[in-house]
């Protein structure tokens, strides 16, 4: 790892900005649609001008879920492949630009439709709800010029490889890849209901649509797409939370086949989203929950190798007590204090995901609150403030500029907030989910039916919460910007954390892509091929599309 | 030959980390895993 440069090139650097620009500025009109949701939903306000709920929530769900993601992603992976791997090559940071506008303009187009009301038809678009071909296609470029930077990646890589035969490649290059990997293989699923099923069905070219098999291609990639948002948060708390709180890494090869597992297990799991879906055969779903189930293997490991990095450095700085390393750790540092808030916060979101999973749990909270409880604890804190924890270090790095303590303070207190206005929003969403009340819906007492009243002391509990959040993404935006363009000049560290012991052999085994991707097209066939077969052959007249709102 | 061997073992024993904290909270994890699917499991229940 000596040949690594310490610096991500400065032009290397304006792609992975400009990707990250996109992403907050998706994350500040995305945050603003999920205030006025929550407003809406406490039933003491209602959208102006006859705006719809819906398309408020498509362009939350759409900004946030899609846009703020995939930006923030692929700009962190252009960095951390850089900074470990090298410079890009003319080509392949060129390739990257073309990725980059593809993507920008696609997320451009769809929005023209979501907000003119063209598209209301939520993140996931589920047929038979019919939005404007536009909408579609604008999301089909998003995917393809993810494909394109994906595949500046790997040939940086691949060079990378060449020239260095017999060594292991840097850990966070490896990870990029890894998860490049899993998204090329998900979106051919979510791409082929786009651009076979829905742009010829919304054109008028076909006239029905199987409902079913769109819904199944749309969760063989809605799975794995989690997984897609959570491996780079990983890859900053193996990878760089150690380096940052002055320790090292637990197990560098621990850490890889964590990834390879998460490879290997996120997709062939889809099901686990339909397991109310009456189409599908209860075997074909049992399989796939087993194989959801695997998942908690590397997410175990992953908890394990956390705690024991925390502990490892504890005790070297002389901490005594079962507990005493926790005070060794340095808690005002927001490049550490964010990302470690985002880990307490996987605790009760992965214990949800595996409730979510159980067949019989799911019949008690599916299509309810509770799920969107769920995704905001994984995705809008875990992964969104392990994001702001990297942009801490990242945004000045590529700036070429420091963060002031004022704003490290400033950084503590927007994480705070973040996990104050988030215990009450996604609390009482998970509360209200048990006691039946839907996702996805406005505000209504149902005909003051006694079971919608019981849900309005929690719907004001989210308005609360929501409204603590939204300043949490004013503060985060204000940091943003102060470390973009007006935090002093300087130097700031990419930092990246040595392994406790010596590259170990298994390493360079885990890094047989042949044999990781065989396996994983393996079990994407034997999860799909009969199900899927099974939906086409027996399925019943397909739909019309319906514009509803 | 058996002395350089438990040689190595003893300091490769000497450099293992004391994890007790480790094995504490993934223990408590577990637990609070168990709690949560267990209630909402006799939720179900409760509503058969
Ligand atoms: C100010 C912060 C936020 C607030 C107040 C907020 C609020 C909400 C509310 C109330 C809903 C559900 C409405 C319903 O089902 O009727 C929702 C849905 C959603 N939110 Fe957020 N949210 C915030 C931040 C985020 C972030 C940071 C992300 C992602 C990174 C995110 C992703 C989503 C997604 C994907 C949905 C689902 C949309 C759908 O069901 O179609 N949210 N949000
Ligand atoms: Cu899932």
């Amino acid at each position: 790892m000596t040949t690594a440069v310490e610096k991500v090139n400065r032009r290397d650097a304006k792609l992975a900005l400009a990707h990250l620009f996109v992403a907050f500025t998706a994350l500040a009109l995305g945050g603003f649609a999920g205030l006025l949701q929550t407003l809406v939903r406490s039933g003491k306000f209602e959208l102006p001008a006859g705006i719809s709920y819906y398309t408020i929530l498509t362009t939350h769900g759409v900004l946030l879920g899609l846009v703020l993601t995939t930006f923030f992603i692929i700009g962190f992976q252009f960095a951390a492949v850089s900074r470990t791997t090298g410079t890009l090559s003319d080509g392949s940071r060129r390739t990257g630009w073309v990725g980059f506008w593809l993507m920008t303009i696609g997320t451009a187009m769809s929005a023209f439709f979501i907000l003119t009301g063209k598209a209301s038809v939520l993140y996931t678009f589920y047929a038979p709800l019919q939005a404007h071909a536009g909408f579609y296609i604008g999301l089909a470029l998003v995917v393809v010029g993810s494909w394109v930077s994906g595949f500046a990646m790997f040939t940086h890589y691949a060079r990378w490889r060449k020239a260095h035969r017999g060594q292991v490649s840097p850990l966070l290059a490896f990870m990029s890849v890894t998860n490049m990997v899993l998204w090329l293989v998900c979106t051919l699923g979510v791409a082929a209901t786009v651009v076979f099923q829905l742009i010829p069905w919304s054109l008028g070219l076909t006239d029905r649509v199987n409902v079913l098999l769109s819904r199944t291609l749309f969760w063989y990639f809605g799975h794995p797409l989690v997984y897609f948002w959570l491996l780079p948060a990983y890859m900053v708390w193996y990878a760089v939370i150690p380096k940052v709180i002055g320790g090292k890494m637990f197990s560098d090869s621990l850490a890889r086949l964590a990834f390879i597992l998460f490879l290997l297990f996120s997709i062939p799991v889809g099901f686990h989203h339909q397991l109310l879906e009456p189409g599908i055969s209860p075997f074909w779903k049992y399989v796939q929950v087993v194989l959801t189930f695997m998942v908690i293997i590397p997410s175990l490991m992953t908890a394990f190798a956390m705690f024991a990095t925390f502990e490892s450095y504890g005790r070297s700085q002389g901490a005594t007590g079962l507990f005493g390393w926790l005070r060794k750790l340095p808690w005002s540092d927001a490049r550490f204090f964010a990302p470690f808030v985002g880990m307490l916060f996987f605790i009760p979101a992965g214990t949800g995901g595996i409730i979510n999973a159980s067949h019989q749990l799911n019949q008690v909270v599916h299509n309810t609150i509770w799920v969107t409880g769920h995704f905001h604890l994984t995705v809008a804190t875990t992964v969104v403030l392990t994001f702001f924890g990297a942009s801490y270090w990242l945004i000045p790095h590529l700036t070429g500029r420091v963060m002031t303590k004022a704003m490290n303070r400033l950084a503590i207190i927007q994480t705070i907030v973040w996990a104050v206005g988030m215990t009450f929003m996604s609390g009482s969403m998970h509360f209200a989910g048990l006691l039946g009340a839907p996702r996805r819906s406005a505000f209504s007492t149902y005909g003051n039916s006694p079971q919608a009243l019981e849900w309005i002391p929690y719907q004001i509990a989210q308005a609360v919460g929501g409204t603590i959040l939204f300043i949490g993404i004013i503060l985060i935006l204000v940091i943003v910007i102060n470390l973009a363009f007006f935090a002093p000049k300087g130097e700031t560290e990419f930092p990246i954390a040595e392994a406790a012991a010596p590259y170990e052999r298994a390493a360079l085994a885990l890094e047989n892509w042949k044999l990781w991707i065989g396996l994983v097209v393996a079990l994407i066939l034997i999860a799909y091929t009969v199900p899927i077969i099974d939906i086409i052959q027996n399925a019943p007249p397909g739909s019309k599309g319906y514009k509803l709102w | 030959m058996a002395k350089p061997t438990t040689a190595v073992r003893q300091t490769k024993k000497d450099e293992e980390p004391a994890l007790k904290g480790t094995l504490a909270s993934v223990f408590l994890l577990g637990f609070f895993i168990i709690f949560a699917w267990v209630s909402v499991y006799f939720l179900f229940l409760h509503r058969l």
